[in-house]
């Protein structure tokens, strides 16, 4: 299946190919013949149904890696090793995320967390975080290269120790100078779809523009404009930071998120584990739902079976609906 | 529920603390162990009392727990030392945290900022501050943070201490039990425990202090304890304490000296089960960093090493309180790598119990034992 390597997240042939079916790239009109052929089928075939069930599964390719999940995890503030490896495999997460500077640079076998994950053929995207400028970012990232930790990197630019917002205009400078030097470049930045399209322009490989801030849970506090970030991108949009709960996890992907980097809130749940399952299977649902498409918000109330009580057909329908076995 | 006696089931740092704060306020008291008292991971610990380092995130309940105890610290070693006569080495050395990146700075400004609403009076040092205070550091070191109000005690030592402490106030020690066989409640009339060489034992009521052995109890008990023995490996270089004033703390490993001249580094954690043994790789990983982080230290192998087997929870937090449904037993496990910090806050929490009082209130449910209760049973509700 061809999935994001569209890259064209916001565009109905491309989610209908996700979805698993090959409908025509040209729009509403055959869709809804398409619908009209699947029903005349007379019943929901169950391996349909699975196909459906799979569109969660297609390729998501950033950098041109092809990667089964679409759940990235940071893997700050767990407890204990042991349960960080309990949310690695619920969450099904093959990327994962940290600090450069929390880590040891010297040998990445004897760090305190990588240790514990290095058996894994986990993708790392090693984080700037704590960076203030373009410049120390840059830095960093070199660091993270030369210590043999890939090519990826999350741009992490804040300039303020309180809401540890990101910094726009930095984090535009350092995610140019880091597509130069042919950095794989993620850039966390704000909800703002203008400066999440000059990233894209700049080079990124996904933006990752955030919720809330980093580590507050409180969700997606514009859902407009992660829509539109989502609708007009060309590379996949990850939501980072301010993610709380399953909830806001499939509002993201509803809203066309591509994927989702979470920490704190598994991290610091009651259960990592069981929050990293609920996460995985509200990414799935989300994404899903998004692609399955909302029905228009409407005022009034209007029934769900006509007053004659059939389901589907005509007007007046009642001998039809007999006929049919329904 | 009026009883007057306790039975206490764990004769580490908490259940030993437990047990003495039940004593003072005129308990009849029993501790039963099912080794030595003091022989898993209390004995083993490095014994930082140090909230602010290893809190960094924010005021939650869990750094309001230590901070609590902290504070309670210098009262309680006094008394203990005291009723024992035995010196448990409490220092309020500080500590430093050293950084080795400039983007160490921000969240270290962060730290200090929300810190120094708690009395952490922490200083943000640049590197020519850093090597005043701390000279045998890597010059690799670009900033610091520096947390006066920190303290450390030596954990063996402490554990003896309350150990004699106990004794002499009339509790009843009973090491050697083997484990326990058999929890039997019976409301008003108490509980009786069965162990494996220590036979049966009785009292009105009962705690539960037995660390990473804790999950043991589940078949006894209307809840879920969710405790796992986490690894945690330390090393410990001979007449090297002089050469480091404070306790220091990297992303990597901490350091802190005794009053034996030896400066014990930890630790490196694992999960292997219930085993104890050290690894060539979980005390390499300390030696090369030790080398690193203090030159002077490179190249050299520390004298000795040592595992202890630390009880964490899910969300690495303590069960503390009452059993629902069991009012004869009250829960203290889970103290994970925060045991020795804990241990004063817990007693007086239990002592409120036991006695009757409210207690833990400040901190809201989240240590209640049961939290993870509705989770196991099937999220039935």
């Amino acid at each position: 299946m061809a999935g994001w390597e569209r890259e064209d997240p916001g565009d109905l042939a491309g989610r209908e190919q996700l979805a698993g079916r090959d409908y025509p790239a040209d729009g509403a009109k055959q869709v809804v013949q398409a619908n009209r052929d699947f029903l005349a089928n007379g019943a929901i075939r169950i391996e349909q149904a699975d196909r459906m069930d799979q569109a969660d599964l297609d390729d998501l390719v950033i950098g041109g890696r092809r990667l089964s999940s679409r759940f990235f995890l940071g893997t700050g503030h767990f407890p204990s090793p042991a349960v960080l490896r309990e949310a690695l495999d619920a969450s099904g997460a093959e990327v994962i995320t940290f600090a450069v500077r929390r880590v040891n640079l010297d040998a990445a076998g004897d760090d305190s967390m990588l240790q514990h994950v290095e058996d894994r053929g986990l993708v790392y995207l090693p984080n700037t975080s704590g960076a203030r400028t373009a410049d120390e970012a840059v830095r960093i990232a070199r660091l993270a290269r030369e210590a043999g930790l890939g090519r990826w990197v999350k741009i992490e630019i804040s300039a303020d120790p309180r809401t540890l917002l990101p910094d726009a205009l930095e984090t535009l400078k350092a995610t140019e100078r880091l597509v130069k030097e042919g950095f794989v470049a993620l850039p966390y930045t704000s909800d703002d779809p203008i400066v999440c399209r000059r990233l894209e322009e700049a080079g990124a490989s996904a933006v990752m523009p955030g919720g809330a801030p980093i580590g507050t849970g409180l969700g997606i506090l514009n859902p407009y404009a992660i829509g539109l970030i989502a609708e007009q991108a060309r590379v996949p949009v990850i939501v980072d930071a301010g993610i709380g709960s399953a909830a806001d996890v499939a509002q993201a992907m509803e809203l066309g998120a591509a994927g989702v980097l979470v920490n704190t809130p598994v991290a610091k749940s009651r259960d990592p584990a069981a929050m990293a399952r609920a996460m995985r299977l509200a990414l799935e649902a989300g994404r899903l739902s998004g692609i399955a498409g909302r029905i228009p918000k409407k005022k009034y109330a209007s029934a769900s079976s006509d007053p004659a009580g059939s389901l589907f057909g005509p007007p007046g329908g009642a001998a039809v609906l007999g006929k049919a076995g329904w | 529920m009026a009883g007057r006696s306790v039975l206490i089931v764990g004769g580490g740092i908490v259940g030993l603390s437990c047990a003495w704060e039940a004593a003072k306020r005129g308990f009849r008291v029993t501790v039963v162990e099912k080794e030595t008292f003091g022989g898993q991971a209390s004995g083993a610990a490095a014994g930082m009392l140090a909230p602010f380092s290893e809190n960094a995130a924010g005021p939650d309940a869990f750094f309001r727990l230590c901070l609590d105890s902290l504070n309670a610290y210098p009262e309680f070693v006094r008394e203990v030392e005291e009723a024992s006569g035995m010196d448990a080495e409490w220092r309020r050395a500080g500590s430093v945290a050293a950084a080795l990146h400039e983007a160490d700075w921000l969240p270290l400004q962060s730290r200090a900022a929300w810190q120094s609403a708690y009395g952490g009076r922490c200083e943000l040092l640049e590197a020519a501050d850093l090597r005043k205070l701390e000279p045998a550091l890597t010059g690799e070191a670009l900033a610091g943070l520096w947390c006066p109000v920190e303290s450390h005690v030596s954990a063996p030592k402490l554990v003896r201490a309350l150990e004699e402490a106990c004794r002499r106030s009339g509790v009843t020690l009973v090491g050697d039990a083997g484990g326990v066989t058999k929890l039997e409640t019976r409301g008003e009339a108490g509980a009786v425990l069965e162990t494996e060489r220590a036979g049966a034992l009785a009292a009105d009521r009962a705690v539960l202090c037995a660390g990473a052995w804790s999950p043991l109890w589940e078949r006894w008990l209307p809840i879920a304890v969710p405790v796992h023995p986490i690894r945690g490996q330390i090393c410990a270089y001979e007449k090297a304490a002089p050469e480091v004033r404070h306790m220091v703390f990297s992303s990597q490993a901490y350091w802190v000296g005794k009053q034996d001249g030896s400066l014990v580094c930890g630790a490196s954690e694992d999960h292997a089960g219930f085993e104890r043994s050290v690894t060539e790789k979980g005390i390499g990983r300390l030696t090369r960093w030790s080398g690193k982080m203090f030159p002077f230290l490179g190249g050299r192998q520390p004298s000795r090493s040592w595992a202890g087997l630390r009880p964490a929870t899910r969300d690495g937090w303590p069960l503390i309180g009452p059993v629902p449904g069991m009012p004869e037993v009250v829960v203290a496990t889970g103290h994970y790598r925060n045991g020795i910090l804990l241990s004063p806050a817990t007693a007086r929490w239990v002592g409120d119990l036991l006695d009757g009082r409210p207690a833990g209130l400040a901190y809201g449910g989240a240590f209640a034992p049961e939290r993870f209760t509705r989770l196991a049973a099937g999220a039935s509700r």
